[in-house]
């Protein structure tokens, strides 16, 4: 019987010589595919046909709904890299963390921004203090939180470990972003993708879009994501040469 | 297949929101890039910096 845990299949990532051998071709890979999905996915936004309550501005829904979905999503990862940072000190999980942030705060900020766009003209106002609304503004400002602590340290590893913190405290706003049209009476729209009420689905025509436009962000971050960490690989390796510079 | 790009009235809100999507995008997609590059290449240098250092202490003993 295999006595190593259960994920050890993914061991290889934790060795950083590992890491970036896997990383230099699959980035790439990640991008061509990112690529290719956001093509298909434009054009099935441009082909599909206006709602008939919201007219054109169904679109904004597939480029929407998946930076909202990412903001979530890339937070978790950041949670869960963070933890293994804390737990096992491992020096690529802290990488992983830290390259994460900045692009779920982009990820977040995009949601915030194309949801007022579309919030004007259909509810008629930029922005109200729902609770949709306003718990994707706290997580927006977990991700800014988490950067500035990291900025804001002298000691690298002091601020590395007191933002891993902050980032596992704002875990718990997760749920409250994704329930939140449940739990409160909210002018946003409950879903109607994952965990959608019967009756609540997209249609065909629009979950087509809606699936390959959320691929396409994925795959988009997935490379991003492994770019981002690789520099700061890189980063620690010019910094440790620096300091055998300075010692010879 | 029929590609309907003619927003009407909504159209300040649809292009604009298309618009900020593209601009968040090509900014992730440099700073990560411009980033990675920055990094490696002073990898490289200080590697090559240290290399130098190396052997010209050894063929100095």
């Amino acid at each position: 019987m295999d006595a190593r845990h259960p994920l050890h299949v993914f061991d290889f990532l934790t060795n950083p010589e590992r890491f970036m051998a896997f990383s230099r071709w699959a980035a790439p890979m990640f991008g061509v595919i990112a690529a290719v999905l956001a093509a298909i996915g434009l054009a099935l936004t441009f082909a599909a046909p206006e709602d008939y309550q919201q007219g054109d501005t169904v679109r904004m829904m597939f480029i929407h709904v998946p930076a909202a979905s990412l903001s979530m999503f890339v937070y978790l990862c950041l949670g869960i890299a963070s933890f293994l940072s804390l737990v096992f000190r491992h020096a690529l999980a802290d990488a992983a963390a830290q390259a994460c942030a900045p692009l779920g705060a982009a990820f977040t900020a995009l949601a915030l921004a194309t949801g007022s766009l579309w919030g004007k003209p259909m509810w008629g106002t930029w922005w109200v203090w729902d609770a949709r609304l306003t718990s994707v503004l706290v997580l927006l400002l977990f991700y800014l939180g988490y950067l500035a602590l990291r900025g804001a340290l002298e000691d690298e590893q002091k601020g590395a470990r007191a933002a891993a913190i902050l980032a596992l405290i704002g875990l718990v706003n997760l749920p409250i972003v994704k329930f939140s049209v449940e739990w409160w009476n909210s002018l946003h729209q409950g879903s109607s993708t994952l965990f959608a009420k019967p009756g609540n689905g997209l249609p065909a025509v629009y979950a087509w879009p809606m699936l390959v436009m959320s691929l396409a962000y994925l795959a988009a971050f997935g490379s991003l994501w492994l770019v981002r960490i690789r520099a700061l690989v890189w980063r620690r390796k010019s910094r440790a040469l620096a300091l055998r510079l300075a010692e010879n | 297949m029929h590609f309907d790009f003619d927003a009407g009235k909504y159209a300040v809100y649809v292009w604009p929101a298309f618009a900020l999507s593209v601009a968040a995008f090509v900014w992730m997609i440099a700073d990560s890039l411009l980033s990675a590059r920055h990094w490696k290449a002073q990898a490289q240098r200080r590697q090559a910096e240290l290399d130098a250092r190396d052997a010209a202490g050894k063929s100095a003993s």
